[in-house]
């Protein structure tokens, strides 16, 4: 008996310290997932697809989707999201343990091609560059980009947009220029740093800054919202944006790093299993920035879980069917 | 940091020779790493990135915010940690000891990023030093507070019955007994306060109060490993020197005759 109350208590222990690993191993999609408008592909039944995420809302909700289609399409799917930090999925992707992630033309650009300025041009440009670059020098291959643009901006709250009436960076500047005191910025020590977040917008547009104050980037949403700033650097497809009534000014002279995300694969594994881009590029190509602030929302402010929120949208488009 | 020594006052485990090396060493290792960092530093072709943060002006700016920050903690600490210190170890409030010590052992027990944005949160979002300092000061409380009520307890009751037998009254006996016999502790827990509360102001740069933190913060976001380590170099630095000035003190604040 004594023995038998070990074991038990050996067995949930290793249980207890295996799932306190940063790498959770869940071998299947925790939902019954049905083909809908993603249709199961021959080729792919029964190939093993490890899916990999980086470690914050948008990008775990968009693994899920990616294994949901995947799973749609027959594949064996590897749940791998929630990784710490971009750098580790990263080599997670370029060594094998997983085989497809989502990431952002600007990080490839700028993180891992380790160029300090982006490239001019809009979204396609910084792309055509990144993929270009990453295919020749990493071996990895970028499916086409989604309209999905997690990119830095400046904020304000609605009802200051709305009184000032304030749309763009354009419509910011020169607001700022008329009433230089109302210029008081919450930045966090990245954005003032790099030569494409704060120093390149103030070249470009050439607004007053009055005063700066430094923030976390977690706790500059807040800070717009409470009035201790007018203006914030924000991330465009925060949940907060929706939740704490934010408005986002549009970059419309484009001095912000795009970074759209798309799905990156080993160049290799993509050659043996080339259907694998039908079944995701048309995910990608249905998401939109203001769908990802509104489930992002969900997940960071109602507390829904991130693989309910992302089931909903996926059977929501009719790519599958849920049960 | 907290146990009551029976043998003597000194809370240093090296000789007195050993501690007089260590204070000349001490600063001089100091000038001598941050210096020979600086020199590397600045005789790099740094990029513009790196020279928003790399440069003399921000430089002195962070260290301002971060002394200044690290100094209104140990005002407010001492301010609040010794009397409180002694005021439950009189008679009539020592029921209260346990409750203001587990009030300062959660302070020290919660993370201090935690505390910090909690605080930040609480009061309406605002941010700057007084935000920081706060939630620090209840971060780096309990040395003091530990040392002072532990210094008091370990005065030979003996020594209290003779000041009183002489005539001297409650207050008396405090201030000119117990008191200065307790203050060896009570600076020894002060640096110990002083040092938590130098490595915890690298993190008030998240609710806008500078400091050394944005370089480190900078560095480790963009990968720029040469403005971590300024940012790295000159906290253990700024760390090291604080700890300096608490030994310092110690010296020269203790009684006379227990030097």
């Amino acid at each position: 008996m004594k023995r038998r109350i070990k074991a038990v208590f050996g067995a949930a222990l290793l249980a207890a310290s295996l799932s306190a690993c940063g790498l959770d191993i869940n071998a299947a999609v925790p939902y019954q997932i049905e083909p809908a408008s993603i249709q199961p592909v021959p080729s792919l039944q029964g190939v093993k697809v490890t899916v990999g995420s980086k470690d914050f809302t948008e990008n775990i909700i968009l693994g899920y989707m990616a294994e949901m289609a995947l799973t749609a399409a027959g594949v064996d799917v590897v749940d791998l999201t929630d990784i710490k930090g971009s750098n580790s999925a990263r080599q997670a992707l370029l060594n094998g343990q997983i085989d497809m992630s989502w990431e952002y033309t600007g990080t490839g650009w700028i993180n891992y091609q380790g160029n300090e300025l982006p490239v001019p041009g809009g979204e396609k440009a910084q792309f055509d560059a990144t993929k270009a670059a990453d295919e020749s020098k990493n071996g990895i291959t970028w499916l086409d980009y989604s309209p999905l643009n997690d990119q830095y901006a400046f904020a304000v709250t609605d009802a200051y947009g709305q009184k000032n009436n304030l749309k763009t960076t354009t419509d910011m500047t020169n607001f700022l220029k008329q009433n230089p005191d109302q210029a008081v910025f919450c930045l966090e020590t990245e954005f003032t740093s790099r030569q494409d977040g704060f120093p390149g917008a103030l070249k470009k547009y050439g607004f007053p800054v009055t005063t700066i104050k430094n923030f976390g980037i977690g706790t500059i949403y807040s800070s717009i919202k409470s009035g201790t700033c007018n203006i914030g650097e924000v991330f465009t497809t925060d949940g907060r944006i929706k939740g704490l009534n934010l408005r986002i000014l549009e970059d419309d002279k484009q001095t912000f790093p795009q970074y759209n995300a798309s799905v990156t694969l080993r160049t290799e594994f993509l050659k043996q299993h080339p259907e694998l881009r039908n079944v995701l590029e048309p995910v990608g190509k249905a998401m939109t920035n203001q769908q990802m602030i509104d489930l992002c929302k969900e997940v960071d402010i109602d507390g829904k879980s991130a693989a309910e929120v992302a089931k909903n949208w996926m059977v929501g488009k009719g790519f599958v069917k849920a049960s | 940091m907290t146990a009551a020594v029976d043998t003597g006052f000194s809370t240093e485990s090296g000789s007195k020779r050993a501690e007089r090396i260590r204070l000349f060493a001490q600063p001089l290792a100091v000038v001598l790493i941050v210096g020979v960092t600086m020199v590397w530093l600045f005789t790099r072709n740094l990029s513009d990135t790196e020279r928003e943060t790399l440069n003399g002006a921000a430089l002195l700016k962070n260290l301002g915010d971060h002394l200044l920050v690290t100094l209104v903690v140990s005002v407010l600490v001492v301010a609040i940690a010794v009397p409180l210190g002694i005021l439950v170890t009189r008679p009539f409030a020592r029921w209260a000891a346990p409750v203001f010590l587990a009030i300062a052992n959660i302070g020290q027990a919660a993370p201090a990023l935690g505390v910090l944005v909690l605080f930040f949160l609480a009061t309406g979002a605002t941010g700057g030093l007084w935000v920081a300092a706060i939630p620090l000061t209840f971060y780096s409380l309990l040395p003091v507070l530990r040392n002072t009520m532990v210094g008091l307890d370990q005065v030979d009751p003996a020594l209290v019955d003779a000041g009183r037998g002489i005539g001297m009254s409650g207050s008396s006996v405090l201030w000119r007994i117990e008191f200065p016999l307790a203050i060896p502790l009570i600076l020894a827990g002060l640096r110990t306060s002083l040092v938590l509360a130098v490595g915890t102001a690298t993190l008030v740069h998240f609710v806008d109060a500078g400091g050394f933190g944005l370089l480190i913060e900078a560095g480790y976001k963009l990968n720029l490993t040469r403005v971590l380590i300024a940012g790295v170099v000159l906290s253990v630095g700024l760390a090291l020197i604080v700890d300096w000035l608490g030994a310092i003190a110690e010296q020269l604040l203790g009684p006379k005759g227990l030097r």
